[in-house]
């Protein structure tokens, strides 16, 4: 009994880590400098 | 005297059925599973369309059909048109479907008619912006793609799915599967989508972009998702879709050789997805019956057609692509990275 409530606390902290890092996820790099501009027609040529 | 058949009117077949009528084509037959929905398509469009009674794969008496229904089902029904004699183009976005899909590009060569796959938002702009792009550069090494937003239910639940299952990068002369949901990047988007977390997921756009670019290193796909979409990737959709999504945008980032020094380009479009992906299915429609695809068979966009054309009449019908000027930041997998 004990040892399958060990096992299931494991289990379930081994969930928490893993919905924890799911959620917060790794990399993302920040906006540096400069825009966005329409493309014109001698753009398109 | 040109009749284009559409199998599917939900978001997305309902506005490529709108920008049909609006052009030279003289008749659009609507076949939906939901005859109510066709109805109700067809009664706002007036005479040039008609519904077709049909079960979705009977034969229809048109020069062009296009598949806009669920992405699943598309190739089933591709493969039905294709033994007929008829040129198809398919929205289809689904990965499984999008594979299938080219794998009938022998029997469409035998049969001289043009199956186009991926003609929607991404894949589909991406192709075209991709091919535009690429003629900026001596040789393309990586294409990156990432998009943002969804059209109708069906897109929203392709989305759902998609981030759960697992996605496909080409990866040095190979296919490479990754875990979806996974490879977070910032993607900067054409306003007012702006900066959005992307991920991996099953997105078709590596199959369609690969035979187009022989040689091309690295092609990668990515779609925006919140953490809410990831953690619940792999359940059920909890909840109701909406019946019209917001607006979106696609992005497309090459990296390359000119002359003497490596460069990077991005391109990028911003618009509703479903009004997008259906100007794009339109004109890829103009492209299979004026005879300006390059070639018979199956294949994506960057692979069947001029880009500079096809950009010029999307943006003609209110589609407009953009080009990102700036500093381009190195990215933490090497090449997504925001700009």
């Amino acid at each position: 009994m004990k040892m399958i409530r060990r096992a299931l606390v494991a289990i379930g902290m081994a969930g928490l880590v893993a919905a924890a890092l799911r959620l917060r996820g790794v990399g993302g790099t920040p906006p540096q400098s400069g825009g966005w501009r329409e493309l014109s027609g001698p753009e398109l040529g | 005297m040109t009749r284009v058949g559409i199998v599917g009117v939900g978001a997305v077949g309902a506005r490529l059925a709108r920008q049909l009528v609006s052009t030279e084509v003289e008749q659009v037959l609507i076949r939906d599973e939901s005859r109510n929905r066709a109805e109700l398509v067809a009664r706002s469009l007036g005479d040039t369309a008609m519904v077709d009674r049909g079960e979705m794969t009977d034969p229809l008496d048109v020069d062009v059909v296009v598949l806009a229904g669920p992405g699943r089902l598309q190739a089933t029904h591709a493969a039905v048109f294709v033994r007929n004699g008829q040129h198809v183009v398919s929205t289809s976005d689904d990965i499984d479907d999008v594979r299938a899909l080219l794998a009938l590009d022998h029997e469409a060569r035998e049969r001289g008619v043009h199956l186009v796959v991926g003609a929607g938002f991404a894949p589909g702009l991406t192709c075209v912006l991709a091919a535009h792009g690429a003629a900026r550069f001596d040789h393309v090494d990586e294409i990156h793609v990432a998009k943002s937003g969804t059209g109708g239910p069906a897109c929203a639940r392709q989305h759902h799915r998609a981030v759960g299952r697992g996605a496909l990068d080409w990866r040095d002369g190979g296919w490479e599967h990754r875990p979806g949901g996974s490879g977070r990047e910032l993607c900067w988007f054409p306003d007012p989508i702006g900066a959005q977390d992307c991920y991996r997921a099953a997105l078709p756009d590596a199959l369609v972009l690969v035979p187009a670019f022989p040689g091309i290193r690295r092609v990668t796909a990515r779609v925006s998702a919140t953490r809410r979409d990831r953690l619940t990737a792999r359940l059920p959709m909890l909840w109701p879709t909406h019946p019209e999504g917001g607006p979106g945008a696609v992005r497309v980032e090459l990296r390359g050789v000119r002359g003497a020094s490596r460069d990077v380009v991005v391109f990028g479009a911003m618009d509703r997805p479903a009004v997008a992906a259906g100007a794009v299915a339109a004109v890829a429609v103009g492209f299979a019956v004026d005879g300006m695809l390059r070639r018979p068979g199956a294949a994506g966009l960057a692979e069947l057609v001029e880009p500079v054309p096809f950009l010029t009449e999307l943006a003609r019908r209110g589609v407009r692509a953009a080009i990102f000027e700036g500093d381009v930041a190195p990215s933490t997998s090497g090449g997504l990275g925001a700009s």
